[in-house]
């Protein structure tokens, strides 16, 4: 069994002040596996950040439904979302949506002081994982203390604090340098291969690349896939330019 | 570009920003319409006629208001120009130059000051008016008391803040003058620091709240009470601010560092939030902590005036009728005689209109003051003088006596005393070449109650009281003779009608003589309670405006500090925060803008207590029971109003982070 499903998954929005209905979700279907590291592309305004917000529980579909261990997502009463986002997801955003008022540690610690942690177990969990994102000398700091990177390095080390079933994030390195980007993938490809699933949302093909599956989205609805396979990092690269390309002359939903 | 330019852009930034103008206007108006109107007291016609010590009173008053509402129109205005920093950093970094941002910032200043000072004088006008007559209309004094102001009020009003709003002015400019704008663009995000040499200033809060208490404590007499006391009160709220600052600063950062307590969610976001503006959090609770003293001290003291209207009434008046018959142009026989016959005439008048007296005091005395030195007693003129004498009264044995139901014989050279500071170690005491061996009198003159020290002394005979007025008179010359007078009080039975009938005719019977002067309590209740009405009057005038401006200032705390925190739980709800946690983290600020200030402010009012109990003499209060009753009612109905007031506005937080 899957580990997020997705089933003919639908998003309307209502302006407003009209009438007027945007479709921004047709019909998405795919699945997730335990352990997978899939990549979401497609242009601007295909509705990538909705599906993203709808498996985070952030918004609500329209139609359709996401399982995540096979229990669908719409079941979860509204007391019970926070919980489930808290400890089921980890989030990671383009603007980092870190806050001032904490330190570095205590914004990583953040989703665990909402579960109340014992102190201890926080502490035993921080450690090992600002180690690994090399950001250990900073955990007194405030976030505008840091650079983007660390920035980023900091949201990613708070959605891995809640040991989540699924890691979501929306164009991480959206707002860093190429350095800083290839920095971060490299970590979360590391994060990975210890067993996290992850879902991101991209524009760039060489953060998509680390990942194992790409996922094309236009129109609202998924029309194109590609595996990693055996293939090394510039080869798959190379493969999810090609589509881009190909798929965004061919134009239409022909697939 | 000219200023029509600058304006039209003013005036579309406030716009723009209404979320922070809309609550920085409100506050602003109120604090300065607070001003108007206690400055409007000053000039009012019951202030200025009551008493001599009011007029002082409200100017001391209007001043505090004045430094307070200084205080907290840059508290405002440092929450805004904070909140704006990002956009005026962008104007930098879009090529304005510094002077045309100051041009536009000059602009807004200017409209905002207009607006606030316009409005205020416009709702002071309106809401002194109203409340005036509403007062007025609940508590139906005898004679009603109005509400009036003059231009030159106004006019200083206006310029007084149009000065405080220049200096916020300079203070804006010179944040922006000074700091680069990438700098400004961060602006928003850095986290307030603790400020420099925070142990020193708490060092400093102590000495000065120690000061201003050790000035209440220290009171000796009501007439400097009232001098010192503005001292003590400024110094009070300049220990308040700074105890606030260093030490909420100091008691958020133990509470960080206690990992039990602070990685919970309600205390995490709450402690973390406070810390991250410091200094403003505790301006904003010193200012309601200042104004929560204020509210309690009116409505307590005016309140205990009034209750005590009864118990002052008596103190000055002994008896419902007092008649004092002055002994200046009499011989001793003639006083004697008088002395006696009136008492008799009394009784037969009472009887006229079928009333019958049933209760009498009578004494002769003599008045004079000096001080002991030793066991001399050094005669000195009464007032004015600058200590202050004992005052002296020497009583006949005979009427002692009679008046306190004793048999008590004393042979020639003995004395009977009483002093309102308690007993005397001296064994006796020597006035000019006489010797009284002292004992002292069992019996309570009640000169606790009197604005000055107090000492009775009590003598076997009438000559020996002429002798006491010679040697007074030797020593000396040149002071009014000191005569033996003569007090007869009484009371009847019959209704508060006949009783003010009979004091009719009692004034007109001491009318007929010089040396006869009547007062009845009963025409005077009328004009005490209407006198002390106006009291309550003005208590529950300050009370309310006071309240209002609690109101105000927790609101305009609650709504910023919810625009500032928006963004933090918008983005700690992605993260998985409820709305239950929410509400605890509110619930957690509870014992911190609750109680805190309250309880400060109950401490500032207890140690106000000695020097306000000083002052309330000069009024006329003296009962312990009275004061402590209304302090008790004050403060648990202050305490459930502001109760209300926090629901109320932490509702408006919530709706605002939600
Ligand atoms: N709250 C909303 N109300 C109405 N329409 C919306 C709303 N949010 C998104 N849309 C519309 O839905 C469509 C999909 O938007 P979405 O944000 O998912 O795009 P995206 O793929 O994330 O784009 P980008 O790559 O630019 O971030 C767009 O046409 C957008 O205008
Ligand atoms: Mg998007």
């Amino acid at each position: 069994m899957a580990l997020l499903e997705i089933k003919n998954l639908k998003k309307v929005y209502t302006a407003r002040f009209s009438n007027q209905q945007t479709e921004a979700l047709s019909t998405v279907n795919f699945s997730v596996e335990k352990g997978e590291f899939v990549s979401i592309m497609g242009e601007s305004g295909s509705g990538k950040t909705t599906l993203l917000n709808i498996i985070s529980t952030l918004d609500e579909a329209t139609g359709g439904e996401v399982y995540l261990d096979g229990k669908p997502l719409s079941n979860i009463k509204d007391k019970e979302i926070s919980a489930f986002r808290r400890n089921t997801l980890g989030f990671v955003f383009q603007d980092f949506n870190l806050l001032d008022n904490f330190t570095i540690k205590d914004n990583i610690l953040l989703p665990l002081v909402l579960s109340k942690t014992p102190v201890a177990e926080m502490e035993e969990r921080l450690i090992p994982i600002v180690r690994k994102l090399g950001i250990e000398a900073h955990i007194n700091k405030y976030p505008y203390e840091v650079s983007g990177g660390q920035k980023q390095r900091v949201a990613v080390a708070r959605a891995l604090i809640t040991q989540p079933k699924i890691i979501l994030a929306d164009e991480p390195t959206g707002a860093l340098d190429s350095k800083a980007s290839q920095n971060l993938m490299e970590i979360l490809k590391g994060i990975n291969e210890t067993g996290q699933t992850i879902l991101m949302v991209t524009h760039s093909t060489r953060a998509a690349s680390f990942s194992s599956r790409v996922l094309f989205i236009r129109d609202g609805s998924v029309y194109h896939e590609i595996y990693r396979g055996e293939q090394t990092s510039d080869e798959f690269m190379e493969r999810i330019s090609q589509s881009l390309t190909v798929l965004s002359s061919r134009g239409g939903k022909d697939e | 570009m000219n200023n029509r330019f600058f304006t039209s852009l003013a005036v579309r930034n406030i716009k723009s920003n209404q979320q922070l103008y809309v609550p920085y206007l409100l506050s602003s108006t109120a604090i300065i319409t607070m001003f108007y109107l206690m400055s409007s007291l000053l000039t009012n016609k019951f202030v200025q006629e009551r008493s001599s010590v009011l007029p002082t009173l409200f100017a001391m008053g209007t001043i505090v208001i004045g430094i307070f509402s200084f205080i907290f129109i840059l508290y405002i205005n440092s929450f805004l120009i904070k909140r704006r920093k990002k956009e005026i950093g962008l104007y930098g970094i879009l090529g304005l130059e510094k002077k045309h941002v100051a041009k536009i910032l000059f602009f807004e200043t200017l409209i905002t000051t207009f607006v606030s000072i316009a409005g205020a004088l416009i709702v002071g006008q309106v809401f002194g008016r109203l409340f005036f007559m509403l007062l007025n209309y609940l508590l139906r004094l005898p004679t009603d008391i109005n509400y009036s102001t003059s231009p030159m009020t106004a006019l200083i009003t206006a310029g007084l803040f149009a000065g405080v709003f220049a200096i916020t002015y300079l203070y804006n400019v010179s944040q922006f003058t000074f700091a680069n704008p990438i700098k400004l663009l961060k602006g928003k995000k850095e986290g307030e620091k603790e400020p420099k040499g925070s142990i020193l200033l708490f060092i400093l809060s102590l000495v000065l709240l120690g000061w201003g208490y050790g000035i209440s404590l220290t009171i000796a007499d009501p007439l400097s009470a009232i001098s010192k006391f503005f001292l003590a009160v400024l110094l009070v709220i300049m220990g308040t601010y700074l105890l606030f600052i260093t030490g909420s600063i100091y008691i958020l950062k133990a509470l960080k560092k206690n990992k039990r307590i602070y990685y919970r969610p309600g205390p995490f976001i709450s402690i973390s939030g406070m810390l991250y503006r410091m200094k403003q959090n505790a301006v904003g609770l010193a200012n309601i902590c200042i104004l929560a003293s204020m509210v309690i001290i009116a409505v307590s003291t005016t309140v205990t005036i009034f209750v005590g209207t009864e118990e002052t009434l008596e103190n000055r008046f002994p008896k419902e009728n007092n008649m004092t018959l002055n002994g200046t142009d009499l011989s001793q026989e003639e006083l004697n005689t008088q002395f006696v016959g009136l008492q008799g005439k009394f009784h037969e008048e009472a009887q006229k209109i079928e009333l019958k007296v049933t209760d009498m005091e009578s004494y002769r005395y003599l008045t004079v003051f000096g001080n002991l030195e030793g066991n001399r007693l050094v005669f000195e003129e009464g007032f004015p003088a600058a200590n202050v004498p004992l005052y002296i009264q020497v009583l006949l044995l005979e009427d002692f006596n009679e008046m306190a139901g004793k048999q008590i014989e004393l042979s020639n050279g003995e004395a009977l005393y009483y002093h309102s500071k308690g007993a005397l170690n001296q064994q006796n005491i020597v006035i000019g070449d006489q010797e009284f061996k002292l004992k002292e009198a069992d019996y309570d003159f009640g000169g606790e109650a009197a604005i000055v020290t107090t000492m009775v002394l009590i003598v076997p005979e009438l000559s020996q009281i002429e002798m006491i007025s010679e040697i007074y008179q030797q020593e000396l010359p040149q002071a009014n003779p000191a005569s033996i007078d003569a007090f007869i009080g009484w009371n009847t039975d019959g209704t508060n009608a006949q009783k003010k009938a009979l004091g009719k005719q009692m004034k007109q019977l001491s009318s007929a003589s010089e040396s006869l002067s009547f007062e009845s309590r009963e025409a005077f209740r009328e004009e005490w309670y209407s006198m002390n009405g106006g009291f309550l009057f003005l208590g529950i005038f300050l009370g309310l405006l006071f309240t209002i401006g609690t109101v105000l200032i927790t609101y305009f705390k609650q709504v910023s500090e919810g625009f500032d925190d928006r963004e933090k739980f918008q983005i700690m709800q992605k993260v998985g925060l409820d709305k239950d946690m929410i509400h605890e983290s509110t619930r957690s600020q509870i014992v911190w803008m609750f109680l805190l200030p309250i309880v400060t402010a109950t401490i500032h009012v207890i140690f106000a207590y000695p020097i306000v109990r000083k002052m309330l003499t000069v009024f006329g209060v003296t009962s312990e029971i009275t004061w402590l009753l209304s302090f008790t009612g004050v403060v648990i109905a202050f305490g459930a109003i502001y109760w209300m007031i926090y629901r109320i506005t932490s509702r408006v937080y919530y709706s605002i982070v939600k």
